[in-house]
């Protein structure tokens, strides 16, 4: 999953960045609001965390920009602005969800799981279940058939994506596009890798090769 | 209260009055002074005659009678005289019995002496030398036809001043009508503007009045802006505070930190109580109250966007509806009515199983508003508690809601009232009640 987070506070931008990777979201971070206009328009992001106070151009105006130009990437706004009418304009003006400072990092991180979900049309429980695996978000484990499997970070991340797209092909380039941020190094062995060590934890029919087109997510047979 | 129209009425009647009196009686002197003078030269040429009239006769001097003005013969004619010679004295037959107070100083007399049959005399006294002879002569006139015709006009002019008063009071009060008529307007504007029913006054009002409603609309407006600029000033602030508290409240969660959990553990109450702190003063330096008049809640159009929110904050499982009348338009400040309908429906549909209801109906002079859920509701012993009345935000146990605190200071900022029951739904209902202002009476 790919995040833009759109802060101008150094500090606190620090500690989401930080916060969000530990929870295997890719990051890319913007203070100014022309940038992150601009960039969010062109990169293909999960998601957006928008602080409304940015220079150079307010959250609002950018965000209603996107809405104008048909960009549908799901976006929470992050504002210490917390009167409901403020709230009421936000989400009119296209905001999917509103968390107001100061909040608790663990309220975003479950903010930002529940848009995710909603926005690929799933429904929001403590865990993300599909094809016949229940996925812990917040522990990064899996569990099948009635045990945990403990995975790694980027098996984590693979794994969430393919869950919250089933039974769609994806693309390697769409997975590296939406697993990394801006800044890594893109290698589109390590998804061959990563997939390859899913297949020997789940079974060799968990992701199904399309050769020319990509992957797909089919689950686990029951 | 002084009316302006009682008092130009007054002002106009009581100098209408003294004109009215001073003219007339001013206009009735003058005249009389000028019969008065005709008089003189009539009865000086009466005296004259009489003069003429004395003629030497066998016994001395003597009255020729056939000289003498047929009038001063009849009794209580009106033309009376008196001849006085130092030994004798000739009394007109005309005065009969009676002895007029004839006065001692030559020339018309000054007051007007009581004739026979009630007649009011006027009188000249001629003083002449005839040979070695002094010779008086009284003549008298009557006068009483005259003060009759004088007090028939004045009364005539009486009753004059009394119908022009009249007719001039009729037409001031049209005058008054149409010259306050723009008054008339403007207050009715200003109820208008009492009602949510328009933001500014009518600049088309006559010269006078301009300065006035232009004065009241620079209020309006510069009202309007400053509220702008200190809520715009206020979310600044609340943006400068919290998120450096955003930020310490990711800070006390790092591992070096959280090694030590009291540290942890106060940091995070301190960070709480600051945060709670912030939240609610700002929100409260953010309430309009009662400071502009112009402003209203659309519900028409505020609450389908409202509820949108609300269901996206809480998701699609609850069922969120809401009633009120068409074209329902509440004399509220937008913000302060969303802070209080948004504070209170979130909390209602924090506890709800399935529904929450919002009812608005409206009468002349007040707004009622309901709020329903099918929660668990709260026990009547504590729904007092719940409100948070009366306790200061230090002395109230931690947990407690900051948004019933807000509404808690709108209601009484709108000097409304809010109470809580059971909800027909099973859960809590929260009643509100909004007395609208009356400042036209």
């Amino acid at each position: 999953m790919r995040l833009l987070l759109a802060e101008d506070q150094v500090e606190l931008a620090d500690e989401l960045v930080a916060n969000l990777k530990r929870n295997g979201y890719a990051v890319d971070w913007l203070a100014d609001g022309r940038d992150v206009d601009y960039q969010g328009m062109c990169e293909p992001y999960d998601l957006i965390v928008l602080d409304l106070g940015l220079p150079g151009k307010s959250g609002l105006e950018v965000l209603t920009g996107w809405r104008e130009h048909g960009l549908t990437t799901p976006v929470l706004i992050l504002t210490a602005r917390s009167s409901w009418a403020e709230r009421i304009e936000g989400l009119k003006a296209g905001a999917d969800d509103y968390l107001t400072k100061p909040f608790h990092p663990e309220e975003l991180l479950l903010r930002v799981q529940a848009l995710l979900r909603r926005a690929n049309g799933l429904a929001n429980r403590s865990l993300l279940e599909a094809g016949g695996l229940a996925l812990d978000e917040s522990q990064q484990i899996c569990l099948y058939k009635g045990k945990e499997v403990v995975l790694t970070a980027g098996e984590f991340r693979l794994l969430r994506y393919f869950m919250l797209h089933p039974g769609q092909i994806l693309s390697k380039l769409q997975l590296t596009e939406h697993l990394y941020d801006g800044e890594t190094e893109r290698d589109s062995n390590v998804i061959e890798v990563h997939i390859n060590r899913l297949r020997g934890k789940f079974g060799r029919q968990v992701i199904e090769t399309r050769r020319g087109l990509g992957y797909r997510f089919t689950g686990v047979m029951s | 209260m002084k009316s302006i129209r009682r008092r130009v009425t007054l002002s106009l009647v009581g100098s209408l009055l003294i004109v009215g009196f001073g003219l007339l009686q001013t206009s009735l002197w003058l005249f009389e002074a000028g019969l008065k003078d005709t008089l003189r030269g009539y009865l000086q040429a009466e005296a004259e005659g009489l003069l003429i009239a004395m003629v030497r006769g066998p016994n001395g001097v003597q009255l020729d009678a056939s000289r003498i003005n047929p009038r001063y013969q009849h009794a209580f004619s009106g033309s009376y005289f008196r001849i006085s010679l130092p030994d004798r004295t000739w009394r007109s037959r005309s005065l009969w019995d009676s002895l007029p107070d004839w006065p001692e100083k030559p020339g018309l007399g000054s007051d007007l002496l009581d004739g026979p049959q009630h007649q009011r005399l006027i009188t000249y006294r001629g003083e002449y030398r005839r040979g070695n002879l002094l010779v008086n002569i009284d003549v008298a006139q009557n006068y009483t036809p005259i003060l009759d015709s004088f007090n028939q006009v004045r009364l005539g002019s009486l009753g004059l001043v009394a119908a022009a008063l009249l007719i001039l009071l009729f037409l001031q009060g049209y005058a008054m009508k149409s010259a306050l008529r723009p008054l008339e307007q403007a207050r009715r504007q200003i109820a208008q503007l009492q009602h949510g029913k328009r933001r500014l006054l009518d600049d088309e009002t006559p010269e006078e009045l301009q300065p006035l409603v232009k004065q009241i609309n620079h209020l309006l407006t510069h009202t309007e802006a400053t509220l702008k600029r200190s809520r715009h000033a206020l979310g600044n602030l609340g943006h400068a505070l919290k998120t450096p508290l955003a930020v310490l409240n990711n800070l006390i969660l790092h591992d070096e930190i959280a090694r030590h959990p009291d540290l942890q553990a106060n940091l995070r109450e301190q960070l709480t109580h600051i945060e709670k702190r912030v939240s609610l003063e700002l929100g409260r330096a953010r309430l309009a109250a009662e400071v502009l008049p112009g402003t209203y809640f659309e519900c028409d159009e505020e609450l389908p966007a409202l509820f949108k929110t609300l269901s996206m904050i809480h998701g699609q499982a609850l069922d969120l509806s809401w009633q009120a009348h068409t074209g329902c338009h509440l004399p509220r400040d937008r913000e302060d009515m969303l802070e209080l309908l948004g504070n209170l429906l979130d909390n209602a549909c924090k506890w709800a199983k399935s529904k929450v209801m919002l009812e608005i109906s409206q009468t002349s002079d007040n707004c009622r508003i309901l709020i329903d859920d099918d929660g668990p509701g709260i026990a009547p012993e504590l729904r007092e508690q719940a409100m948070n009345r009366g306790t200061r935000l230090d002395e109230r146990p931690a947990g407690h809601g900051l948004g019933m605190d807000i509404v808690n200071d709108i209601v009484n900022a709108w000097h409304g009232t809010w109470i809580l029951e059971k909800s027909p739904l099973g859960g809590l209902r929260v009643r509100l009640e909004l007395p609208f202002r009356q400042l036209e009476n």
